[in-house]
């Protein structure tokens, strides 16, 4: 490689220190009786910090690319692509939920899902498709199939699909954040029962078409995961878009936005709270408990805070000169305790061969140094330097 | 014993930091976590002495210097660090600077 010469040495200087040290201190670790896990764990955290810094170029860009690609996936893909392709998904469960035969897309980008979804869609005219997949297209104008609508496009979604009974089912992409807040499934009670879509890993979208002896009764559930995605304020529209008169179904809705919550690191404490209380506890809250904690930290803070005022009534009776004098103490000039207190100031930590001074002309040579210049590391095994005071 | 000198860098304090975290999750002892700093030092004295081999040359204007406990400290203003490669400036850089003689240190450890 023609470049190797200029590349920077730091990362590599880093990287065979954190091993090092990784390695020398194994054996503490086990004579302490601690166990390995601790220690990868606590390379994992170095490493993390400095990767956090970005004071190293090209730290570990490459190991970790792939491992934070996987991992992101889920968290950055819902959040992220889950705007533009949001709309897309509830087609794409739909279509995989209803072949049960198919495998669940798990890992796998969103846009191969999309990719996926023309053969599914295929296989599903084909085929027969579930009971609940039969009665839900059936309520839905004949010859419309919404589902080949909706993927043709990736990421602009126009369709406008109306129920025998008038309920409406928009998807548009552009409007996402309106639009959940505007398509209002209209579930009309009577038994009807929803089959539940099951989670594609990283995608939380679900919709729960209607099923039932009801062919008119039609209206798609844009359940409260697709809202998930999309950002906490929109969680709110989940509870809105729940009608209360099908409990099963909510109960299956529920499960899946807490199982997609708690994928998403639980989101709103708010909705899946609510939710929970119509659910038999079945999946652990990542937010803890709800209503009874939040009253013992109440209680708590209350308390906290009348003895803060208690404190400090007393001691602004006694002593009204003791706030006086901290601001007298302000017209102090500090030039150099300003300066100190800069965010990042550029620092050189080395060891010194030798300091020449002649009059006013000092000479530094130093040696083994690290640097830290405008937020970035630099090393030098020498640095020579001029200076006049 | 070696300079507990680069404790204070990037690297150092994230080590520092990842150590704390363990030690507030009751992971690790804080006499476990001294003895990872320690070995730290050794490892990145040993590290820049051996493994890095490259020159800088820097100029400025000297603000303040103290030396203290054989530990220089200097205040440079409006400095140029310059490599072969590349010139980074700066406003405002201290540096702290240990005695660089093996013998001098040696001699202070306890």
């Amino acid at each position: 490689m023609a470049s190797s010469a200029n590349s920077n040495p730091v990362p590599k200087l880093y990287r065979s220190v954190i091993e090092d040290v990784i390695n020398e201190v194994r054996e503490l670790f086990l004579d302490e009786g601690v166990d390995e896990q601790v220690l990868m764990e606590l390379k994992t955290l170095w490493e993390n910090k400095l990767m956090q810094s970005k004071a190293v170029e090209g730290f570990h860009t490459e190991e970790q690319a792939a491992l934070q690609a996987a991992a992101h996936q889920q968290a950055q893909q819902a959040t992220q692509q889950a705007q533009a392709q949001q709309v897309l998904l509830p087609p794409q469960q739909q279509v995989t939920s209803w072949q049960s035969t198919r495998p669940t897309v798990t890992s796998a980008p969103q846009q191969q899902v999309i990719v996926q979804d023309p053969k599914i869609l295929q296989h599903m005219s084909a085929t027969g498709m579930s009971a609940a997949a039969t009665a839900a297209t059936l309520a839905l104008p004949t010859g419309v199939s919404p589902y080949h609508q909706l993927i043709t496009s990736q990421g602009q979604i126009l369709q406008f699909v109306r129920a025998a009974n008038g309920a409406q089912y928009i998807i548009q992409p552009q409007q996402q954040m309106v639009l959940q807040q505007q398509v209002l499934p209209q579930m009309q009670p009577g038994g009807v029962q929803a089959p539940v879509i099951q989670q594609v890993r990283p995608i939380t979208q679900v919709l729960a078409p209607l099923q039932g002896g009801h062919p008119q009764q039609t209206g798609v559930i844009i359940q409260p995961q697709q809202i998930v995605l999309t950002g906490n304020k929109v969680q709110q529209n989940a509870q809105v878009m729940q009608m209360p008169g099908q409990p099963g179904q909510v109960q299956q809705i529920q499960q899946q936005v807490q199982q997609v919550q708690q994928a998403q690191g639980g989101a709103a404490p708010g909705p899946p709270q609510q939710q929970a209380k119509q659910q038999p506890p079945m999946m652990l809250q990542v937010d803890g408990a709800g209503d009874t904690s939040s009253e013992d930290e109440d209680e708590e803070e209350e308390e906290y805070d009348e003895d803060e005022d208690e404190d400090k009534d007393k001691d602004g009776g006694e002593d009204g000169q003791v706030e006086e004098e901290p601001l007298n103490s302000e017209d102090d000039v500090s030039d150099e305790e300003d300066q100190e207190l800069f965010d990042t100031e550029n620092v050189v930590v080395c060891q010194y061969d030798k300091i020449h001074r002649s009059k006013n002309k000092w000479k530094f040579h130093l040696k083994d140094g690290i640097m830290n210049l405008n937020g970035r590391d630099y090393v030098f095994s020498k640095a020579i330097g001029d200076a006049e005071w | 014993m070696a300079y507990q000198l680069y404790r204070n860098t990037t690297l150092g304090n994230s080590l520092q930091e990842s150590l704390d975290e363990l030690i507030q999750t009751q992971q690790i002892t804080p006499q476990l976590a001294l003895q990872v700093l320690l070995q730290f030092d050794k490892a990145i004295n040993t590290a820049l002495a051996n493994r890095v081999r490259n020159r800088v040359n820097f100029k400025g204007s000297l603000n303040t210097y103290r030396f203290c406990d054989n530990v220089w400290t200097f205040v440079l203003n409006d400095v140029e660090f310059r490599e072969v490669t590349d010139l980074v400036k700066v406003d405002k850089v201290k540096i702290v600077a240990c005695d660089g003689k093996k013998t001098a240190f040696e001699t202070d450890v306890v």
